[in-house]
């Protein structure tokens, strides 16, 4: 089976009509199934948040088959995830994608998680140690793209399990937690 | 006999015929005795047979094929019904039942991927691997047979031969000659187009579009515009060695 890196690809992958989007509505369906899947599946493996339509992403170009994805394709396969909740447009043209591998809900409750094992339900931390700090280590969190985290943030805010403040600067943000 | 008037006469005469009556039906009786009898034994011998070769006939596929056409031979079918003799002896109802139910199992779920045309190779390769736990093997010769009591039920499984291969319907998709042309086309590589056809078939472009189209709308076909020569591919789940390795899940 072909792989990207350590990723293992779907047969799928290596069928070239899969790369047309195809004009019969039930093929359609199930050929978007299977990209959206794999699309989901490939970004949480690798931790990817945002898709660039325009630029070079592994999953779009299939060398071996000498096939690639059109444009058209690209954004139907994302439109369909944006329609589920599972990702969203970033942009009014549609060139760049937020992926959610985990709902804006789901990152919510790994926060609140985090915070429990980490003895920080009343505790203070920064935006910053979530993203990068020894405790994030090993879990969904670490490197987890800026604008979900202030996203899943913002609805604990919301529901008044926590409450983010400004540090001095801009990039010096932290949460107070109240779970 | 020369025939004499009177009373008496006709009497002989009657008496004669009612002899020859029963006397022919003792030897017709006697006859089909024998018969029966000869049946009785080759019955009993094929069960006697069946007994002390039940673990090949389970297991090896190559005898179990034979033993059906010997069973065939003296009408005797060892799938019509679940009771009785045979079903009892060897449980082979029970297995051409179960493959008939992986069978259309596996046919659900590969319809969206093929649309509902599969190769029946690449059935059996499917089935095995869905039977991996089990002893015995599976051979083509079995699916066909469970596909045949499959029948039954309408709901329209069929096996159709196209070119050199064996295809499953489970789809009331009928397909013309035309189909089927197309479809034999494309067991070479996987796919053709509208050129190939046309040259290889002698068709005019009309009528190769057409029937195209056709193969698209029912879900057998895929079409592809990426190739560097910008012609459209039309490609075939059904008969592409590629599809031989897609899994049922996926």
């Amino acid at each position: 089976m072909q792989k990207l890196g350590e990723f293992k690809l779907p047969h799928f992958f290596n069928y070239p009509p899969y790369f047309t989007l195809q004009p019969v509505r039930d093929t359609r369906e199930k050929q978007i199934q299977l990209w959206k899947e794999l699309i989901l599946d490939y970004c949480k493996t690798q931790k990817t948040f945002v898709i660039a339509l325009e630029e070079e992403f592994p999953l779009f170009t299939n060398h071996v088959i000498e096939r690639s994805l059109t444009h058209e394709a690209r954004e139907a396969f994302l439109s369909a995830l944006v329609s589920e909740g599972r990702a969203e447009w970033m942009d009014k043209g549609h060139r760049k994608c937020l992926i959610l591998w985990h709902r804006i809900q789901d990152w919510a409750d790994i926060l609140i998680q985090f915070a429990k094992d980490n003895g920080l339900e009343d505790g203070v931390v920064t935006i910053e140690e979530i993203r990068s700090g020894t405790e994030s280590q090993g879990t969904d969190l670490h490197g987890i793209d800026r604008t979900i985290l202030n996203r899943a943030l913002k609805l604990l805010e919301q529901k008044g399990k926590l409450v983010v403040f400004k540090g001095t600067s801009t990039d010096d943000e932290g949460v107070k937690f109240s779970v | 006999m020369r025939r004499r008037p009177g009373i008496g006469g006709l009497q002989t005469h009657a008496a004669a015929r009612d002899q020859f009556r029963l006397l022919g039906e003792n030897v017709a009786k006697i006859r089909t005795d024998l018969m029966k009898e000869q049946l009785a034994t080759f019955r009993s011998q094929l069960e006697d047979f069946a007994r002390k070769h039940k673990n090949d006939i389970r297991k090896n596929p190559a005898f179990r094929s034979q033993f059906h056409e010997m069973c065939a031979k003296v009408g005797v079918d060892p799938l019509a019904s679940n009771k009785g003799f045979w079903a009892e002896l060897l449980g082979i109802g029970d297995f051409y039942y179960e493959l008939g139910v992986q069978i259309v199992d596996i046919c659900l779920a590969t319809r969206a991927h093929n649309g509902g045309l599969i190769n029946l190779q690449e059935l059996c390769h499917l089935l095995r691997q869905r039977r991996k736990n089990d002893r015995g093997v599976v051979s083509e010769d079995d699916c066909l047979r469970a596909i045949s009591k499959l029948k039954v039920l309408g709901s329209g499984f069929e096996v159709i031969s196209v070119g050199k291969r064996k295809l499953v319907r489970s789809v009331p998709t009928e397909l013309n000659k035309d189909h089927n042309e197309i479809l034999e086309l494309a067991q070479a590589q996987g796919f053709v187009t509208v050129v190939e056809v046309e040259r290889r078939l002698s068709w005019s472009s009309g009528r190769a579009i057409d029937a195209l189209d056709t193969l698209l709308d029912e879900g057998l076909a895929m079409i592809d515009d990426g190739h560097r020569d910008g012609r459209r591919r039309y490609w075939f789940p059904c008969v592409s060695p590629i599809s031989s390795s897609i899994a049922v899940d996926s």
